[in-house]
């Protein structure tokens, strides 16, 4: 800008593009991915961005991540620990664990010392003394102690015991000192095996909270389609089941079934695809197998009764389990007997055939649950995992 | 109303920093008062060689008068100053001596801020650090109003600058970050003060197909716009930024803009574009999928703005208190602290463009709210109709006397930075961690 140039002419104080998102950055930018995608479609969820909470949620993800990540000093303290508790110092002195410690920590000594007491032996020896007096007079009688005896055999025995004394202890120092790197190469291989247990250990724990996590996943996933496929259930008509004709249109009337409203040409297709899925599931609770048309009336109960406590199990906070956490499903509401003693019936809901798959979001105006229903279908208790999932990052971080 | 401007560099084509600020509010002031601006005749911050000719100018129709500077910077002798007070025991005079050694050193400018105090209304000088502000501050007591621009800077722990902050009419903080620091660090809590900031000028046709085209930018990009200086986190971004582009097969570039201090380095999806103009500035940030802000001491960034002014979310060091802090009131960007946040962050933001999009919209409502001219020209117009109407809080208090100023007693400029309380200071004033 030239000097002379006020900045005010050509600028205006306060852009407006007009152009948003996709159409800002043209066609470069990345799609969103399915996740994300729902997420801004939901409006419950992504209403209004709150950079405190964004950050907040991400990084507790990523310390829910790395949070047992310990890093390599850590393991190794830890790993110390468990080691101290593995040698027992009831049972190893504590001087030979500070020893295999500096021998695990020393170089291997590579020439085996020589003996302490190591010492020669020649022909001359007897005769040495200190006293040049005496050594003289010794030498000068030796002639005469060789007129009594031969001084050279023992002399040359003790020559010989000298070299074998030498040999010994040469032996013992290298029996020792491969010893010594023995230890040092246990010791070090027990302090590696261990510190190996205590990251797989850390690992395990979390694999385990994740396992955890997706188990209750699961296990709510299960009960929602179970609660979307099962049947109304009758009112209390001990001689009915599904698969007795003759009592079924004696209630049809009175229950807000998935039969009445699909209509009648919809209803055994219905109930085949169900006996399939329950068939390859395996048994309902209670040892019943899924195609008994009497087990259906009592999952209905379970599911109306029992979900609560499932969820009671599940971890708190989990992320997954938030992604689970939608309201009531509408395929619930038709699925679902009315509240013994309700004073209104439940308000008209689609048929299951129409209803939402299980993992598709539900609008929030649909029609709610019945009081008795609904809290079977209640997400667990999970704070702040919900609305982080719009902020989720599509991969783990590297490790820094 | 009479108003005098006091900075230590003033022309059009210096950018950056306090004297852009101290420019822009001198050119949008003078619709509303007589606006003088008394300088310095330096351009280079470094030396303070006088470049400029003595006497008075205009530019951009605001009337400017030069002093010169009456040596130059010796940076062996600033070294070693800077050392002595921020690391080590010291006196007052080690403080003064080191304010000096700084610059610029310019005895007529503060003789003209004397005369032009007494016959102006209020004299608003900028960046407590350099000479020019504190003498000129103490030449115009009465009314001088401090824009102290600063950060989080050993400088601010010296004890020199406590009397000057405490005995000024009134104080514009750039930031409840900076006001919360001044506040713990030298009790001027009674003088009247009022968190404004800067807004910026913001070009009227931004075109991102245009920079994408002139600089051959065809994928998305992060963009830096500054000094490429270590001083401002730059080799960290480059750390982070590599480790990401290993990481991820996101075809993301790092475009930078500025002039670089720090070797660049060789990385195919690290692209420099050199110092560019305004417009192809705007262009290049319009087109960016966020604005990375790797600093780890700002004042205010007016960068930061600029690109919320346009609706560009940003990515922040969030251990710089005053961007985490305007990141966490505008809602406008998200901060990191380590390299996997930053990993997490940059793929949030990128993952999701509707959160990206709404980000950068509450930026805009942000500048819009807090930093449209029209705010900024009001605020400091209230703050001359308050100042005008009370008696000053208190008197400048005087320099120590020669034998007073002599005893070590005062604690390095670090240490007491770093004893202060650090954070963030959210909507409702109060930090979430102290220290």
């Amino acid at each position: 800008m030239a000097a002379d140039q006020h900045p005010h002419s050509g600028r205006r104080q306060h852009f407006h593009r007009g152009r948003r998102g996709q159409d800002r950055r043209g066609d470069r930018r990345p799609s969103p991915p399915p996740q994300a995608q729902a997420q801004a479609q939901e409006p419950g969820q992504v209403e209004q961005a709150d950079v405190d909470r964004i950050v907040k949620d991400i990084k507790a993800r990523i310390a829910q991540r790395h949070g047992i990540d310990l890093s390599a000093q850590q393991i190794q303290e830890l790993a110390a620990r468990r080691l101290e508790a593995i040698l027992d110092p009831r049972t190893v002195k504590p001087g030979l664990l500070d020893q295999l410690r500096k021998a695990a920590g020393a170089p291997a000594d590579l020439a085996p010392a020589e003996p302490a007491d190591a010492y020669t032996f020649e022909d001359h020896t007897i005769y040495d003394t200190h006293n040049g007096l005496l050594r003289f007079l010794r030498k000068l009688l030796a002639p005469v102690l060789k007129l009594f005896f031969n001084p050279n055999p023992i002399a040359a025995a003790l020559n010989a015991q000298v070299r074998v004394n030498r040999e010994a202890a040469r032996r013992e120092a290298e029996r020792e000192r491969t010893q010594a790197e023995w230890n040092a190469l246990h010791y070090t291989v027990l302090q590696r095996l261990v510190t190996e247990v205590s990251r797989v250990s850390i690992e395990m724990q979390s694999l385990s909270l994740r396992l955890e996590s997706l188990t209750t996943r699961a296990d709510f996933t299960e009960r929602r389609i179970r609660g979307l496929e099962a049947p109304p259930a009758a009112p209390p008509s001990p001689a009915r089941t599904f698969d007795t004709p003759a009592a079924a249109p004696a209630g049809g009337a009175a229950r807000p079934s998935a039969d009445t409203v699909g209509g009648d040409a919809q209803a055994p297709e219905g109930r085949r695809r169900r006996r399939r899925r329950r068939g390859r599931r395996g048994s309902l609770p209670g040892g019943e197998t899924a195609g008994g048309g009497a087990a259906l009336a009592p999952a209905a109960a379970d599911l109306a009764e029992g979900d609560e406590d499932t969820f009671d199990d599940g971890p708190d906070g989990d992320g997954p389990e938030a992604d689970d956490a939608m309201p009531p499903s509408p395929a619930s509401v038709a699925v679902a007997p009315p509240p013994a003693g309700a004073p209104e019936p439940a308000p008209p809901a689609p048929t299951a055939e129409a209803a939402p798959e299980p993992f598709e979001r539900v609008e929030p105006a649909r029609p709610p649950a019945p009081a008795a229903i609904a809290p079977a279908f209640e997400p667990p208790e999970s704070p702040g995992a919900a609305p982080a999932d719009s902020s989720t990052p599509s991969s783990e971080p590297s490790d820094r | 109303m009479k108003l005098a401007v006091v900075v230590q560099r003033y022309a059009a084509d210096i950018g950056g920093g306090s004297e852009l600020h101290a420019r822009y509010i001198a050119e949008h002031l003078a619709g509303h008062a007589d606006v003088r601006v008394l300088t310095t005749c330096a351009r280079d911050y470094v030396t303070w060689k006088n470049e400029y000719p003595a006497g008075e100018t205009r530019v951009h129709g605001i009337p400017v008068e030069r002093f010169p500077v009456a040596y130059e910077r010796d940076p062996r002798d600033f070294a070693r100053r800077s050392s002595l007070v921020f690391e080590e025991m010291h006196s007052v005079a080690d403080e003064l001596a080191w304010l000096d050694s700084q610059g610029p050193v310019s005895p007529a400018l503060i003789e003209r801020v004397r005369h032009v105090a007494a016959e102006s209304d209020f004299v608003v000088l900028f960046s407590l650090r350099y000479h020019t502000a504190f003498h000129g501050a103490r030449a115009a007591a009465g009314n001088a109003v401090l824009v102290p621009t600063t950060e989080r800077d050993p400088a601010l722990g010296l004890q020199i600058f406590g009397p000057v902050l405490r005995g000024v009419r009134g104080i514009m903080y750039n930031s409840p970050e900076e006001r919360a620091l001044i506040q713990d660090l030298h009790a001027a809590g009674h003088v009247p003060g009022l968190t404004v900031g800067v807004g910026s000028q913001i070009l009227a046709a931004i075109d991102p197909s245009r920079a994408a085209t002139a600089f051959g930018l065809d994928r998305p990009y992060l963009l830096y716009v500054g000094r490429i200086d270590v001083n401002k986190g730059c080799a960290e971004l480059f750390d982070y930024f590599s480790q990401y582009a290993a990481r991820s097969d996101r075809p993301l570039d790092l475009v930078l803009i500025g002039t670089p201090v720090l070797p660049i380095p060789d990385h195919p999806r690290i692209r420099h574009l050199g110092y560019v103009s305004d417009q192809d500035k705007y262009d290049v940030l319009a087109g960016a999928e966020a604005l990375v802000m790797p600093s780890y001491f700002e004042s205010l960034s007016m960068v930061m703005l600029e690109a919320w002014a346009i609706g560009v979310p940003v990515l922040a060091n969030g251990r710089c208190d005053v961007l985490a802090g305007q990141c966490l009131r505008s809602n406008g960007g998200l901060f990191y602290s380590n390299g996997r946040e930053f990993d997490a962050m940059l793929d949030t933001l990128l993952d999701d463009p509707a959160l990206a999009d709404e980000l950068g919209e509450n930026g805009r409502a942000f500048y819009t709210a807090h930093y449209e001219w029209p705010v900024v020209e009001r605020a400091y117009l209230d703050m001359f109709e308050r100042l005008a109407a009370g008696a000053p809080a208190s008197r400048m208090e005087p320099l120590p006397g020669w034998l007073a100023a002599r005893p070590r007693t005062a604690r390095p400029g670090a240490a007491v930075v770093d004893a202060a309380p650090r954070g963030p200071v959210p909507a409702d004033g109060k930090r979430e961690t102290e220290s």
